[in-house]
């Protein structure tokens, strides 16, 4: 190894020069990266419910829509109408817009005395009040609109502008922003849809990341010169930490990748990990560099090298191993937060060891740290010479305490929610989430699950099939508005046959009279009317449920009945749209959770192993995690925190960070026992000596990401509190838990003897 | 025999010289008037297929057979079609009076249902049995609604024409019609549009309109109709083809086809 320190010290200009010009290298292409904001592509191609949703778009053309939505007293008022008709007219122009849906847009087909009248829903704009109320009546019988583009108290209306499959976000969300500028009211307007939400996304992604860096920076050089009180000690971690958040965040474009909402998540975790190692080279430099020390500069670089290779190398391969495990996830930037995380780690890892040492080497010689007394340190040492009591005093007592509290606290298990709602990125107040929420609660639901029937879709046999599916789907209550050719056929029949008679809200009963149905409204219809609904050659139907609610367990609920019901049919071709993806993307967290979990427990388990050659190693550093897991689980039930796509990668990260601390106090403690200690005084002994050492280091992490709590994500700040409450657990364990359990057990992988052998 | 050669030539150079002579003091508004007048019949029977091609190339096919004559002075033309196949819709049946001044009457017959349904709709934007045809480019306009500017001549296919535009005079026409601006390439030699470019409230090109096959369908009374009319929509890719396959002036048909009565007879 020493000859290894010597190498490093030689050809230090190689190395200095090569880590610079590798960050500026992978910092240059970081402007080459993209922005990915759409949530379907948090989902690998060939996932079932993308490709089933591809299939959709293909047979009906794009089902992207964005809404302006007019909030009054009473919608059908001589100025909001007006607002709304002029709203409704120039939407039409914009470039991009293929349709659009409006109370004067959409149809109102009806008889009277004979006469099919097939007229916009609002043909004119009320002059009395008479007027506004015969209107009012036709609109509650026009189920075309009714409770979807105005709601039923008539606060509401919605010009929904049904988009081209080739427009771009920003330009269309732009186009509809001038066009409300252009039409001023008194009215409130919202803006609703997918695009709307990804243009937001991607301006909030940005922003964090414009934030969240400088911050996340700002807080560790404060953290560092309070560690350290010395410009080397606090600009070496640091620009370890900034090289190796260049090299992380410069893979993105070099792996052909983009930049999702949860990969903000990178540079912070790196800004709170990867200064650890660079922290114990300075902390020992510190320590060797003491008052009256004849060590050169180079001796001093090569001994901080030295000495901490292993448990540097160590701690750095749980934490990679625990972050290797996000590999577990189908999710597509849960697998590539994984990765990038782990190469920017082992860049810090390795920058710590060869480039810290390097550059020390050139310095002169520092002036050795005087440690003046102030009033955090004796709290610290006085708070674990407390710990060291406890534990020597009342190990068992520790022990069933800390399993009843994770039992106690693990009911909140049962509470935990997966949900992958994306209104549920921002609070309650923002924009989004409220047009959600005026969508859901009064315009039909914002979310849709489809069916696709095949074959002759004019046969009685399957329009009525369509019918009873549709019919079936209204009774749930998740269910807001739906729309099929069914309907359309019986909204015919009703234009068409008098209450009294038989055909009355019905489909017909032959395959001429349902084709002629046809016949008669494309005398006065659009032919693109039924785009949506029936393909050109009438041989697949397209049933659509909105839904009115975006959580993922009320969502399954109609996913699984619908799937349920057309098993083994033959005349359904799938089963898909957003809403399923939505679902999907739920279960893979889930499946992807406990996978991940599994093998991060199992990979640093057996990595303790090899470290400690006992099995028992394994075990016993098992118990901590399992607790905290636990503890992690019951707190986000309590909480009401729910399991999405960033919270559902704390565990794994948790694993590989958390382990550290067992691993350091377990070391430590080892040493202390061969040096003839008995457990009771070398637990107490670790705790004060390299327990100061772990404080910090979990100290470092939890203010690394506290920074999160100032994102504009609310999963990503859910992610920040969970981080510091599981690496809280973490701490809490190895201070408490391990040492009551080395004392109680005596494990033999820490006995002298055993060592000795 | 002789004398009847004689007076139709004397009459034929007279007919042509007077058009000729009338022609250079035409504005553009009388050239579009005289165009719609070229083809109003004052009776046909003829057979026809509707094509309607989507943006892959599928086709829906529709063998119609219809009769129109004019009545009012040529103010209103009346106008029974009936389906012939596919075997789905055979014998529905469509009546329509065509009014110059007020919106139009219509009734479908639906022979499943036995059933007649007057349909009301008032754009004249909409699509005509879901082609790319309007009812505005099957029907006559009022003219006033448009002003009308003659960009000059040029030749479609051989035949020369005058290249006219023709524009709303305000957003609601334009609604109503469904395009912000048409140009119309009309025949010189009979009036009957050749080709025809529309666009879009956007002021985009939309669709284009081509003629072909021009027949003198009633000679005494100069009265031509295309043969085949192809209407492009160059946003979506869609096609529509009207073609017809046969054509036959007769002034005496019956009035009783223009009836509910008969419209349910199949």
């Amino acid at each position: 190894m020493s000859a290894f320190a010597e190498k490093i010290v030689r050809f230090r200009w190689l190395s200095i020069v090569g880590f610079v010009a590798l960050a500026v290298f992978f910092g240059a292409q970081i402007p080459r990266s993209e922005i990915e904001s759409d949530m379907k592509a948090m989902l690998p191609e060939d996932i079932e419910s993308r490709i089933k949703t591809d299939k959709i778009d293909e047979l009906f053309g794009g089902t992207e829509m964005l809404m302006v939505i007019v909030k009054t007293e009473d919608v059908l008022s001589p100025e909001a109408l007006t607002r709304t008709e002029n709203i409704s007219k120039q939407m039409k122009r914009i470039k991009g817009v293929d349709k659009v849906l409006s109370l004067f847009e959409l149809k109102n087909i009806k008889g009277e005395e004979g006469a099919m009248i097939v007229e916009p829903a609002v043909r004119h704009i009320p002059k009395t009040e008479k007027q506004k109320e015969e209107l009012r009546k036709e609109i509650r019988e026009n189920d075309i609109v009714y409770g979807s583009v105005v709601s039923e108290d008539f606060t509401l209306t919605a010009v929904i502008a049904l988009l081209k499959a080739d427009v771009s976000d920003i330009f269309i969300v732009d186009e509809i922003r001038r066009l409300i500028e252009e039409n001023p009211g008194k009215e409130e307007i919202v803006i609703g849809g997918l695009p709307f939400t990804r243009v937001q996304v991607t301006k909030s992604i940005r922003l964090d990341l414009r934030r969240l860096l400088p911050l996340g920076l700002f807080v560790m050089l404060v953290f560092l010169f309070i560690c350290f009180k010395q410009l080397r000690g606090v600009v070496l971690p640091f620009v370890v930490v900034i090289m190796s958040i260049l090299f992380a965040m410069g893979l993105i474009p070099l792996f052909g990748w983009k930049i999702h909402v949860i990969s903000v998540l990178v540079p912070v975790m790196l800004i709170a990990i990867a200064n650890d190692y660079g922290i114990h080279l300075i902390a020992k430099y510190q320590e060797l560099n003491s008052e009256g020390n004849s060590f050169s500069e180079k001796e001093l670089a090569m001994d901080i090298f030295s000495h901490l290779t292993k448990p540097v190398v160590l701690t750095g391969l749980t934490t990679v191993a625990g972050m290797l495990c996000l590999l577990g996830h189908i999710i597509i930037p849960s697998r590539q937060i994984g990765i990038l995380a782990s190469c920017g780690i082992l860049f810090a890892l390795t920058a710590s060891l060869l480039f810290i040492p390097a550059v020390v080497s050139l310095l002169p010689k520092a002036k050795p740290i005087i440690h003046s007394r102030n009033s955090r340190k004796p709290v610290l040492e006085r708070m674990l010479r407390l710990f060291g009591r406890i534990v020597t005093s009342k190990p068992k007592e520790i022990i069933a305490f800390a399993t009843i509290s994770a039992l106690g606290v693990s009911i909140g298990i049962l509470f935990v929610v997966v949900d992958t709602d994306p209104n549920k990125y921002y609070p309650k107040d923002h924009p989004i989430p409220y047009a959600a929420r005026l969508i859901n609660e009064k315009l039909g639901g914002a979310q849709n699950i489809s069916v696709v029937f095949q074959g002759d879709i004019k046969d009685p046999r399957i329009m009525k099939k369509i019918d009873n599916m549709e019919h079936e789907l209204q009774e749930m209550p998740e269910v807001g508005n739906t729309t099929s050719i069914a309907r359309v056929v019986r909204q015919m029949s009703r234009a068409l046959n008098d209450r009294e008679e038989e055909g009355y809200d019905r489909i017909p009963d032959t395959r001429n009279a349902v084709a002629q149905y046809f016949e008669l409204y494309s005398m006065s219809g659009d032919p693109d009317d039924f785009e949506k609904m029936v393909d050109f050659p009438y041989e697949h139907a397209l049933l659509t449920a909105r839904l009115n609610t975006a959580s993922t367990k009320k969502m399954d609920h109609v996913i699984d009945r619908l799937k349920q019901r057309t098993k083994n049919d033959q005349d359904v071709l799938l089963v898909g749209g957003f809403g399923s993806i939505l679902s999907e993307l739920a279960h893979k967290v889930v499946n992807g959770q406990f996978l991940s979990l599994g093998l991060a427990i199992f990979a640093v388990g057996i990595l303790l192993m090899i470290l400690f050659r006992s099995v028992t190693a394994g075990l016993i550093s098992a118990i901590p995690l399992a607790l905290s897991i636990v503890t992690l689980f019951g707190l986000m039930g309590i909480f009401l925190i729910e399991l999405n796509v960033a919270t559902a990668m704390l565990s794994s990260i948790m694993i590989g960070v958390g382990v550290d601390y067992t691993i350091h106090f377990l070391w430590r403690f080892r040493v202390e026992r061969q040096d003839g200690l008995d457990p009771e005084e070398a637990a107490k002994k670790t705790l004060t000596t390299t327990g100061r050492g772990i404080v910090f280091n979990a100290l470092s992490v939890i203010i690394g990401f506290v920074v999160l709590f100032t994102s504009n994500f609310m999963p990503v700040r859910f992610f920040g509190f969970l981080v510091i409450v599981s690496i809280s657990s973490c701490l809490i364990g190895a201070l408490i838990l391990i040492p009551a359990l080395c004392i109680v057990l005596k494990p033999k992988f820490l006995e002298p003897k055993q060592i000795n052998v | 025999m002789k004398i009847h050669i004689i007076f139709g030539l004397i009459l034929g150079i007279l007919v042509l010289f007077l058009t000729a002579e009338s022609q250079e003091d035409l504005t553009a508004k009388q050239i579009v008037d005289r165009s719609f007048k070229t083809t109003k019949l004052a009776g046909s029977e003829m057979l026809s297929t509707m094509t309607i091609i989507d943006d892959e190339g599928r086709e829906r096919v529709r063998e119609i057979a219809s009769v129109t004559k004019l009545y009012d002075n040529g103010e209103t033309e009346k106008r029974l079609i009936r389906f012939l196949s596919p075997a789905d819709v055979k014998g529905t049946g469509l009546l329509t009076f065509d009014y110059e001044k007020k919106d139009d009457d219509m009734w479908l017959f639906m022979p499943a249902l036995r059933k007649t349904r007057r349909i009301v709709s008032t754009e004249r934007a909409k699509n005509f049995m879901g082609s790319e045809f309007t009812y505005a480019d099957m029907t006559p306009p009022i003219l006033d609604d448009f002003t009308y500017e003659l960009l000059g001549e040029e030749e479609i296919e051989g035949t020369p024409c005058w290249k006219i535009a023709m524009i709303p005079v305000d957003d609601d026409v334009a609604d109503e019609n469904g395009f912000s601006k048409r140009i119309t390439f009309i025949a010189k030699q009979d009036f009957v549009i050749r080709r025809a470019v529309y666009y879009d409230l956007d002021g985009d090109l939309h669709k284009e309109l081509t003629v072909e096959e021009v027949k003198e369908v009633d000679p005494e009374n100069h009265k031509y109709r295309p043969m085949h009319m192809l209407m492009v929509n160059k946003q979506n890719g869609r096609k529509s083809v009207l073609n017809v396959d046969e054509i036959q002036f007769n002034p005496d048909v019956k009035d009783e086809f223009f009836t509910t009565r008969y419209l349910e007879r199949y």
